[in-house]
């Protein structure tokens, strides 16, 4: 992001494109009507979100251990699938992360 | 679903039905406070982005853009398609919905709707109060809100060594989100966004393409890709 843009524009932002997919149903009834297909890619959205949200950016992030995010997400992905919650996971990973760097 | 029939769907009841989605979205708030910290966001921004947006991936998704360097385009675009589920969740919702809600109290419960308050309010199956709808979003809301402030200042205190590593939170996020997904949808979760992490790559290191319509594409890609190997029935919003 452009450094002199402050926060509060993407921030703003970011509001409208939510409130608009939100409010969109209470006041138009077209999704209703929509192609099948067409509505089952729209609903996996979320899942082919997941993918380029990590990489490579995960790899990119820390250029002189490229491997240390990548045991970090590892750890976990492992621990949550294993099970449910998130802080746990997300804080061993920090822990994971900070080791491979040191 | 005998017990449920019975439950009065009263605003109290909205609020006790949401304690759960507040323990829930308490510490994933957290885990945003600490990234927009990270990001050199001040509280009030962290909060309010919270506010306005309350809507976890769309946000998450937005301080990665954000910290990628993403023009505003990129990021009004990606916001709005991660959240396109929403439109169909409120779909539902509205046609539960209570018809005598209008004016202010309509807008503010479309900006109440995330994923948990619509499963447990279209679990139900029967119509839906408005003050019922409100106690359950304002409950998850002040959740979401308030973890956001706690996170951002649990940052303040992080020693200075850990600052680098804690730069894995948001993927660490993502990770355990993959993970939960797959445990409840099984293999065709890794197939997609394996697809859209390998073409995102490609975009990126290969291409040189800008981080933001990057991600567009490579989601938007996969999405088709994850419609063709699977079948209609295991797609819910």
């Amino acid at each position: 992001m452009n450094a002199n843009i402050p926060f509060l524009v993407p921030i703003l932002l970011s509001a409208v494109a939510t409130f608009i997919v939100k409010a969109i149903p209470y006041y138009a009834s077209f999704l209703d009507k929509l192609p099948p297909f067409i509505s089952k890619c729209l609903r996996l959205l979320p899942i082919a979100a997941l993918g380029p949200l990590v990489f490579p950016g995960v790899i990119l992030d820390f250029p002189s251990h490229w491997y240390a995010g990548l045991a970090g997400i590892l750890v976990a992905g492992f621990i949550a699938y294993r099970k449910r919650g998130i802080i746990f996971p997300i804080l061993l990973s920090i822990v994971v992360t900070y080791l491979m760097l040191l | 679903m005998k017990t449920t029939q019975h439950t009065e769907l009263t605003f109290k009841q909205g609020c006790s039905e949401g304690i759960p989605i507040f323990v829930g979205y308490f510490p994933t708030a957290m885990a945003f406070g600490l990234i927009c910290r990270d990001l050199g966001m001040r509280i009030w921004e962290a909060v309010l982005f919270s506010m306005t947006t309350f809507a976890g991936s769309g946000q998450f998704l937005a301080v990665s853009l954000i910290k990628g360097g993403a023009i505003l385009a990129e990021l009004f675009i990606s916001v709005l398609l991660v959240n396109l589920r929403y439109s169909f969740m409120g779909a539902e919702l509205n046609r539960n919905l209570d018809k005598n809600v209008h004016g202010l109290s309509r807008v503010l419960l479309a900006h109440g709707t995330t994923d948990e308050v619509f499963s447990v309010a279209v679990l139900h199956r029967r119509m839906i109060p408005k003050g019922y709808l409100a106690g359950l979003e304002l409950t998850a809301y002040s959740g979401w809100v308030s973890g956001t402030g706690v996170g951002f200042l649990v940052g303040m205190v992080l020693p200075s060594e850990l600052q680098l590593a804690v730069g894995v939170t948001l993927y660490a996020m993502f990770s355990a989100l993959f993970a939960q997904e797959l445990r409840q949808k099984g293999l065709r979760v890794l197939l997609i966004s394996g697809f859209s992490a390998v073409l995102n790559s490609i975009f990126i290191i290969v291409c040189k393409l800008p981080v933001g319509w990057s991600f567009v594409i490579a989601m938007l890609s996969a999405s088709v890709f994850g419609a063709l190997i699977t079948k209609d029935e295991e797609v819910q919003p």
